[in-house]
């Protein structure tokens, strides 16, 4: 019985401590400036919704946030289009090319992204493209590829050999056979894939910080700009954090399985 | 004799592989060209060969020496934490109990959590005047600390953030590895009448190391490249106290645009790393792990 509450009560700490900082987001936002700033905090409070009214008219938050939609699906969508044909290639060799050109993609991942981002960013700027949704569709596809190829190589593993050789058996080319036959098996594995390549790149601060422009901002950057020196206002700031990272929490939920998977692809099996 | 494979499955792979290395060496090439050169933005010298003066000025910078001896300390203490406190949490969870299932909804949170607004949070929550930790501390009597704004505590109040956002990814790692181990060894051993730490220790830890050496791995890489907490939380601040590696490689890019001077630096951190790894592969991994 002892032994049983002890381990409630460690469970109810442990979740505490991982939940208390997004709860305290969330409340923040909904309360008024006093509420926010009370000391001794104050856990009953009346909610407001004020502080989303304002975030929700403020016209950076909103560019923000049309540009972190359009860059994150689109450069997403390439990545898993590109990256479903090599994974597909990649699973049908020999066990000892597979290694190596799973260790050169792993290495890609790997490279710190300042590595390329300082070239990307001196050569863009005498292009003149620092300001453009291009770039940054194409740096994050670029950045998507090879995680979405590791994450993607697990899932066309699991597809038996047999329906493959059954297909080429009948007769059916090698590009019949893996729209038809082998990408229905993978769908699941493929939408996962992709919901992790939206919620990477949606959360992604590092190259967004350098590459974007006034026009091309993602939410992440926008949010770092209400952070000025005149003060914070904190109430607006926890109503924007709150929306933008929401969404995200709800995909990852619905991929939960995938999100660890889809980490240590690559480097589990070695 | 044959230009093209005979293998059709290769050209499913060859094009992409094939782009994406060359647009790797590429870019390492133009890397290496930028650091040989002196580009400077804010200067109005044209640009010059001057050879390997930038590793020259590297190798004697306080400033950057100090900042990789930071990142050492940092991936030390984050790679270890996040490592010890993942498995404890994992074995601890290794039973059947009612929720489960929510239990490890719930510790997905913190991984998934847009790194910026987590950042923010903890800046928030360590705040020296309204911040929740220093409430908590006073109600058990302990006088306010400023973590962020004191040079000798910030680095590890910004190692807090990324212990709290990065431990459920062990966790998560782990308990799947549980998951596959016969549980009737487990009771053998049980049964055998060993304590449940000779349990834990020579029956289950050893099936947990290649996952082990994997997630610290993982974290070690991440945590070199470590960026967001530390822009969002200290800047590198105070009096440069947090400024990692890779911190001070974008300040010196994007702040004094030394574009060569920074890419030196970035490449230098790349090189160091893997250096640190592909040792730590050899020597530190337990064997059968590689």
């Amino acid at each position: 019985m002892l032994r049983k509450i002890l381990f409630y009560f460690t469970l109810a700490l442990i979740l505490f401590v991982t939940l208390f900082p997004l709860y305290w987001v969330v409340t923040t936002s909904m309360k008024t400036m006093r509420d926010a700033f009370a000391m001794p905090p104050v856990w009953l409070f009346s909610p407001t919704l004020e502080n989303y009214g304002k975030i929700l008219t403020n016209p950076a938050f909103l560019k923000g946030f049309a540009n972190s939609l359009v860059i994150s699906v689109t450069a997403s969508v390439l990545a898993i289009v590109v990256a479903a044909f090599a994974a597909y290639g990649i699973v049908q060799q020999g066990p000892a090319r597979r290694r190596s050109i799973e260790g050169f993609v792993l290495s890609l991942r790997i490279a710190p992204a300042i590595l390329f981002v300082i070239p990307t960013y001196y050569l863009s700027m005498r292009l003149g493209l620092l300001n453009s949704h291009g770039l940054l569709i194409a740096v994050y596809a670029f950045i998507n590829i090879p995680f979405a190829i590791s994450l993607l190589v697990t899932f066309f593993e699991e597809v038996p050999r047999e329906m493959r050789e059954a297909g080429l058996m009948d007769g059916a080319g090698e590009l019949r056979v893996f729209w038809h036959i082998v990408l229905p098996v993978v769908r699941g594995g493929l939408v996962a894939t992709l919901i992790l390549c939206v919620l990477f790149t949606w959360n992604e601060f590092f190259i967004a910080l350098v590459l974007s422009g006034r026009d091309t901002q993602t939410l992440p950057v926008t949010i770092t700009s209400f952070l000025t020196f005149q003060g914070i206002e904190w109430g607006a700031l926890t109503a924007a954090a709150t929306l933008i990272m929401l969404p995200m929490i709800i995909l990852g939920m619905l991929v939960q399985g995938t999100v660890v998977r889809g980490m240590a692809a690559g480097s589990v099996k070695g | 004799m044959h230009p093209i494979s005979r293998n059709p499955t290769r050209l499913f792979y060859q094009p992409v592989i094939g782009f994406l290395a060359l647009a790797a060496f590429a870019l390492l090439g133009y890397a290496l060209w930028l650091c040989l050169h002196n580009i400077y933005l804010m200067g109005t010298k044209g640009t010059q060969f001057v050879g390997l003066q930038n590793f020259v000025r590297l190798a004697t910078d306080w400033r950057g020496l100090q900042a990789l001896w930071r990142t050492a300390l940092f991936v030390a203490l984050a790679t270890s934490a996040e490592v010890v406190l993942g498995i404890a949490i994992a074995l601890f969870l290794d039973k059947e109990f009612r929720g489960k299932k929510l239990v490890r909804a719930v510790i997905l949170v913190p991984m998934i959590m847009t790194p910026v607004i987590a950042g923010l949070t903890w800046r928030f929550l360590f705040n020296a005047q309204s911040g929740m930790i220093n409430y908590w501390l006073s109600t058990v009597g302990i006088a306010p600390v400023d973590w962020l704004g004191n040079p000798n505590v910030a680095l590890y109040a910004v190692l807090v953030a990324d212990i709290w956002q990065w431990t459920p990814f062990v966790v998560l790692l782990a308990m799947a590895t549980l998951e596959t181990i016969p549980k009737d060894l487990v009771e053998a051993a049980r049964m055998d009448g060993a304590s449940e730490i000779r349990v834990i220790w020579h029956v289950i830890l050893p099936m947990l190391r290649r996952t082990l050496a994997v997630a610290a791995l993982i974290r070690a890489i991440d945590s070199v490249k470590a960026f967001d907490l530390f822009y969002i939380m200290t800047k590198g601040g105070p009096a440069l106290s947090t400024e990692t590696q890779n911190l001070y490689g974008y300040t010196v890019a994007f702040t004094n645009f030394d574009i060569s001077y920074a890419m030196t630096i970035a490449l230098f951190l790349t090189i160091v790393t893997n250096i640190a790894l592909l040792l730590l592969n050899r020597f530190a991994m337990p064997k059968g792990v590689r």
